[in-house]
């Protein structure tokens, strides 16, 4: 019981405004405001602690995918089924660059630890790094050696992880010039990293969360009971990195221990599919959004 | 002359010179033909219709114009009057073009607008365009009370086009509406609704019914106004709709979704009726057909098509609480609540409520009462004890058979049947019938001494599993278990756990950083944990830690000396025989499959004595073949794979990273698999292009391993000499090739003569191979040249199949012994390797020179076409996997390299057309999964052009 207690589980907010199934709902670096992208072609910033949307960004010509914001919450990219990765400025809401170049919908992006670059991973099996700070709107680095849609995109300090449909994990080290590649046999919809850095989380499509341990590869836990079979819902670790949390595609949020992978609590969270989780960097706190449109806060 | 004209008297007019007209005349019609053209520009004329110049020089007049080139008319020039502007201003002149236009230059513009003649003017179009401009050229001359142009409305056409004289004589009268009467009712409807609209709010409790009900007895009330709709039918009614919102004038926000209009209207109406909502069918009307699969809500764009990727894939969710927000009515916080409510509870029936009080009351039943004695933990029994008890009394002791083969298999077999059970020795006694050597097990030769070895064997075996009992409560890997916590405080283990995380760790280790030489030989972590999970001498302490000490040693290779320091207290021969033991188990092992694998490998030894004891050095080669073995057994998941990956400069920069290929030139090909790298990439190849591939994991594994000199240099004959690199080589490179290459001392003039052989040769057989091609003819080529591609394509199928290289390596073997006469004319490896780059850095070339018939300016469908026959045929060939038909194959030799690019840029480019190539997708699919970076490249490459 002392397990559940300190996991967020209470309803804190329900942020509504997005019309339509909201996509993603992510934090900031510092969890004070969070982002969330949805089918309605907007990106919303609000303030989860207080309930209130701060923003609206719209630019997008088709559904917002996926959003993530700089270290230093000046800017955020997004990219879409509009196949292109926007970069906004935050404050002024105005798109700065727009990279152009992926062959299809593109379904996530992240910036690196020192903002300078944005990955993206799109539907034509590439993940293609794009400059922010020189003017150049050509990719730096375009990595195709996926075999299939690349779905999530994870980074490191010195490393890129991508998970694809093909089932694979790929790790690309920028410090050994390496590939690694760790083939799980079911398509991927998600990777998340532990907080420690060791372990990759990886959401399979035969409703199973896979933990990895980075350095070998092999397969350290499978946590299942959850549903996940044709939507890309998203995982993630507790900050403790103690629990492991999915969303799943019947509205439910599922926790696991992460050592013995048992289901410590699991609550509806949603109606309908839940496609993001995300945690706060700190404290326990936790953002859902689903496709019923709209983002509900969770605190302990 | 003078004198003589004053003589003559002159009566009437003189009749005009002719030839002056004559030639003015032919001047006039040769200018209309064109003919003035072809002369110079100063002697061409302009002249007007007549054939009189217009223009003359400066001094004879200037420009034709006014009367005779003098004045405005006959009269002479006369100064216009001046009229001041001050009084009427608004006959203030305003200029216009026409005003700056001759006569002939308004007749040009008038003849080219094109209208209708008003008696084609069906529609009065014309005719009203035409009253339109007489009103506005009336207004010019006299200021109207409106300003600015009149309304359409207020304009009728004139004249009677020829629609309406046709409809008059079809019987219509004016003032009359065309349509029948029936029809006609809708405006009236129209006209009625809107005015209702109006008194709704008189009116409230009205339903669309009674609305028209209602319509008809104001009609039948209000005869003279039902006439007057009668008499003026075409007339269309206007019908004020008083302002009730608070949106701009004109501005409807319902324009382009009526929809909602009809949904407010209820609404408000709803509001009225105290509140009270019944749920909208908003849905249907909403959103028809097709918005099905779009999201709802949310269009595309009117210059985008509907794809599959605008799919709802989301479908089911019921948006019928998420309407428009207008911006005067704030959605309602009671929406929030209702919605809530229907989450809570979505599992209670439509129509059906939640019951408060259930009769069903859940029987409960206390737990079970646990005996006071109970302890929580189950004892069990070891597992062979379940089986067959240890016997009490012990057999008597009975020296061993004199036959020392006899007795190590005794001792041998009785340690696995006390480990296995007794099951296991009625198996091989069944399955051993025949056999002399098993007669102990049947009560002959040496029964006794086993029966002895067994009670010995089970007696220790029992201790140990009790001792494990003790300590060791569960097995669980992942929580730390007393003797882990034990070994970590320096105690000394009883079992062999600390071991087992030192392998693992070590091993896992070397896999990381395979740049040290031991991680050829190292097995994934997946195996080892695999031989961790299965302690085969879990028994025997002791020879589990040994066994652990050779696993340890087997797969970090190296010579075996030290490790049986410990135990120099045992006999060679047993040892030997546990050495055996040993071997068999770890092989076991990695075959992955527990239990069935243990029995195995205990039948294994047996087989070993059988045939005479014998000693197998472990040295490479039986650790290749366990490597292929692991190869095989590790396609369960997670499998890793190790790729080179080159991350650009910027990329580096960006993460302010040292580049790891700094300075070095593009990446080479990435190998598909350790064997390929092992046994075919020689090392004169590697070598040459040491510089560019980094210290890794490849290049590690070449250099350790002592290929002899021949298969170098039967892998140097591998592909066609690239004649533009034998050719335009640099010096520099070539001595950097010698350099970095101890194996090509061959001087340069060789070479050079080597590729002018190579580069006829080429020519002539690719001409004469294409030739054969376009009629069909079987061309045979040279021998040598035909020996040189053979490797390549083998290459390219092992690549192609990476899985099933063990299975052909003897036909390579053989392969090679055979190419070995041939070596010593083609020896141009390292250079050939260098120019397969080139070349494929200038596929335009390669193209150009290498294969006349296939050039890129050959139509795109006809070496399509071959490219897909090709593969059918390479197909064949890597099905076969016969060494008898090199003579098909070599045909292809040449191009296979780029027929196999070839083959997967048609992949990619028909990946989203499935339909399209079947084919060659079939016989180039596998290929394309393992095709190199370099061939994506190219293939993309080869798109961009096509595009260009």
């Amino acid at each position: 019981m002392s397990a559940t207690a300190e996991l967020p589980t209470k309803e804190a907010h329900v942020l509504k405004g997005h019309e339509g199934a909201v996509l993603a709902a992510r934090f900031n670096g510092d969890g004070n405001y969070a982002l969330t992208c949805g089918k309605d072609r907007t990106i919303r910033l609000w303030n989860p602690h207080r309930g209130i949307l701060i923003k609206t960004y719209k630019s997008h010509g088709r559904e917002v995918r996926d959003v993530h914001v700089t270290s230093d919450n000046a800017k955020f990219c997004s990219c879409g089924g509009d196949r292109q990765v926007y970069y906004w400025d935050v404050s002024t809401g105005r798109v700065i660059r727009k990279f152009r170049g992926h062959d299809g919908e593109v379904n996530a992006v992240k910036f690196n630890d020192s903002s300078s670059v944005v990955v993206s991973a799109g539907f034509d099996r590439s993940l293609r790094v794009w400059d922010c700070r020189s003017h150049s709107v050509e990719p730096v680095q375009i990595i195709d050696t996926f075999l299939d849609t690349v779905m999530s995109v994870v980074l490191t300090k010195t490393e890129i992880i991508g998970g694809s449909v093909d089932g694979t994990v790929r790790t690309f080290d920028m410090r050994i010039g390496r590939e690694m590649s760790d083939n799980l046999g079911q398509p991927v919809s998600c990777i998340s990293i532990s907080n420690d850095g060791n372990c990759v989380l990886a959401g399979c499509l035969d409703s199973t969360l896979r933990l990895l341990d980075r350095t070998t590869g092999e397969l350290l836990q499978v946590y299942r009971g959850h549903i996940s079979k044709s939507f890309k819902t998203d995982c993630c670790l507790t900050n403790s990195d103690a629990h492991v949390i999915g969303g799943s595609e019947d509205g439910l949020v599922f926790f696991w221990d992460l050592v013995d992978a048992k289901v410590v609590s699991k609550f509806r969270a949603h109606d309908l599919v839940v496609t993001s989780v995300s945690y706060h960097p700190k404290e326990d706190c936790m953002l859902t959004s689903s496709v019923d449109g709209t983002i509900r806060v969770w605190k302990k | 002359m003078a004198s003589d004209e004053e003589d003559f008297v002159f009566h009437g007019t003189p009749i005009e010179r002719e030839e002056e007209i004559v030639s003015r005349k032919k001047k006039a019609v040769a200018g209309a033909s064109g003919n003035l053209r072809t002369l110079p520009a100063w002697k061409q004329e302009v002249t007007d219709e007549e054939g009189r110049r217009r223009f003359h020089g400066a001094f004879t007049g200037g420009y034709s114009a006014g009367y005779y080139n003098t004045v405005g008319s006959k009269d002479g020039w006369a100064p216009q009057s001046f009229t001041s502007s001050r009084k009427n201003r608004a006959g203030a002149r305003k200029q216009s073009i026409s005003d700056f236009l001759d006569e002939d230059e308004k007749a040009d513009m008038e003849g080219q607008s094109l209208s209708a003649s008003s008696q084609f003017d069906t529609f009065g179009f014309t005719a009203a365009e035409y009253s339109r401009k007489q009103v506005e050229k009336e207004q010019h001359e006299r200021p109207s009370a409106i300003p600015g142009p009149v309304p359409d409305e207020l304009i009728a056409p004139v004249s009677e086009s020829i629609g309406v004289k046709l409809l008059l004589k079809m019987g219509w009268r004016r003032g009359h509406s065309i349509k029948d009467v029936r029809a006609s009712s809708d405006a009236r409807r129209e006209a009625r609704k809107a005015f209702l609209a109006f008194s709704t709010d008189e009116n409230t409790k009205e339903t669309s019914d009674s609305m028209v009900s209602e319509t008809e007895v104001e009609t039948s009330l209000d005869p003279q106004f039902s006439e007057d709709i009668k008499i003026s039918e075409s007339i269309p009614v206007y019908v004020l709709n008083p302002k009730q919102d608070l949106h701009g004038l004109g501005y409807d926000p319902f324009k382009h979704a009526p929809e909602f209009r009809e949904k407010k209207r209820s609404r408000l109406s709803a509001n009225k009726e105290a509140g009270f909502r019944k749920p909208l069918s908003m849905k249907e009307s909403l959103f028809g057909p097709k918005s099905g699969k779009t999201a709802p809500g949310f269009g595309i764009g009117a210059l985008e098509e509907l794809d599959v990727e605008d799919e709802d894939v989301y479908g089911g969710y019921d948006f019928d609480q998420t309407y428009v927000i207008e911006d005067e009515q704030p959605a309602k916080p009671s929406n929030d609540n209702r919605l809530r409510l229907t989450s809570k509870e979505h599992d209670v029936l439509p129509g059906f409520g939640a019951a408060k009080n259930s009769d069903y009351s859940m029987e409960r039943f206390n737990p079970p009462t646990i005996p006071k004695d109970f302890v929580a933990r189950h004892k069990f029994a070891g597992p062979l004890e379940a089986e067959s008890k240890p016997t009490l009394s012990a057999p008597p002791d009975v020296p061993p058979p004199a036959d020392n083969n006899l007795k190590l298999l005794i001792e041998g077999f009785a340690t696995f049947v006390s480990r296995c059970g007794k099951l296991y020795e009625d198996l091989s006694r069944e399955k051993n019938q025949s056999n002399q050597l098993f007669d102990f097990l049947r009560g002959g030769n040496g029964h006794e001494y086993y029966a002895r070895r067994l009670w010995e064997e089970q007696q220790k075996r029992s201790d140990q599993s009790k001792l494990t009992l003790d300590v060791k409560p569960s097995s669980s890997v992942q929580k730390m278990t007393a003797e882990e916590r034990g070994s970590l405080l320096g105690e000394k283990p009883l079992q062999r756990s600390l071991k087992e995380t030192d392998t693992s760790a070590s091993s896992g280790g070397s896999f990381q950083f395979p740049t040290n030489l031991s991680d050829t030989f190292t097995k994934s972590a997946s195996t080892q944990e695999a031989a961790d999970a299965v302690k085969p001498f879990k028994d025997d302490p002791a020879k589990q830690e040994r066994f652990e000490q050779f696993l340890k040693e087997k797969y970090k290779g190296g010579l075996r000396s030290t490790d049986f320091n410990r135990v120099n207290s045992m006999s060679e021969s047993a040892r030997a025989q546990e050495r055996l033991d040993f071997e068999a188990a770890a092989e076991a092992i990695e075959k992955g499959k527990a239990y069935k694998e243990v029995r195995r490998a205990t039948e294994r030894p047996l087989d070993f004595l059988a045939g005479g004891l014998q000693f197998t050095s472990g040295g490479t080669e039986q650790i290749k073949d366990t490597g292929v073995v692991d190869m095989k057994s590790s396609t369960t998941y997670p499998k890793r794979e190790e790729f080179q990956w080159r991350p650009s400069p910027l990329l580096c920069k960006r993460f302010d990273l040292p580049d790891p290929f700094m300075g070095k030139l593009p990446p080479a090909p990435r190998a598909r698999n350790k064997m390929d790298s092992l046994i075919f990439l020689p090392d004169t190849v590697k070598a040459a292009s040491a510089h560019q591939v980094s210290e890794s994991q490849e290049h590690k594994k070449e250099t350790s391993i002592d290929e002899p000199e021949v298969e170098v240099e039967v892998e140097n004959v591998e592909r066609p000499v690239d004649l533009y690199k034998a050719i335009f080589s640099d010096d520099s490179e070539d001595d950097e090739d010698h350099v970095m290459n101890g194996k090509i001392q061959e001087g340069q003039e060789k070479k050079n003569e080597a590729a002018a052989s190579t580069l006829n040769r080429l020519i002539a057989g690719d001409f004469l191979e294409s030739l054969g091609k376009e009629l069909g003819f079987e061309v045979p080529s040279d021998v040598p040249y035909q020996e040189g591609t053979k490797p390549m394509e083998e290459e390219s199928k092992s690549r192609s199949k990476p899985e099933g290289s063990s299975d052909k390596r003897p036909d390579r073997a053989g392969f090679k012994q055979k190419v070995e006469e041939k070596t010593s004319s083609l020896t141009l490896g390292s250079e050939e390797e260098k120019s397969r780059k080139q070349k494929e850095k200038s596929p335009r070339k390669r193209s150009g020179g290498n294969d006349l018939s296939s050039s890129e300016s050959s139509g795109d469908e006809r070496s399509k076409k071959r490219s897909s026959k090709k593969d059918r045929y390479r197909n064949n060939d890597s099905e076969s996997d016969s060494s008898s038909d090199y003579h098909s194959r070599d045909k292809q030799g040449s191009r296979s390299r780029r027929k196999r690019r070839e083959s997967s840029r048609e992949k990619r480019s028909s990946h989203k057309k499935h339909s399209k190539h079947h084919r060659s997708k079939k016989s180039s699919s596998s290929k394309l999964v393992y095709s190199s970076d370099e061939d994506r490249k190219e293939s993309k490459r080869e798109k961009r052009r096509r595009r260009d």
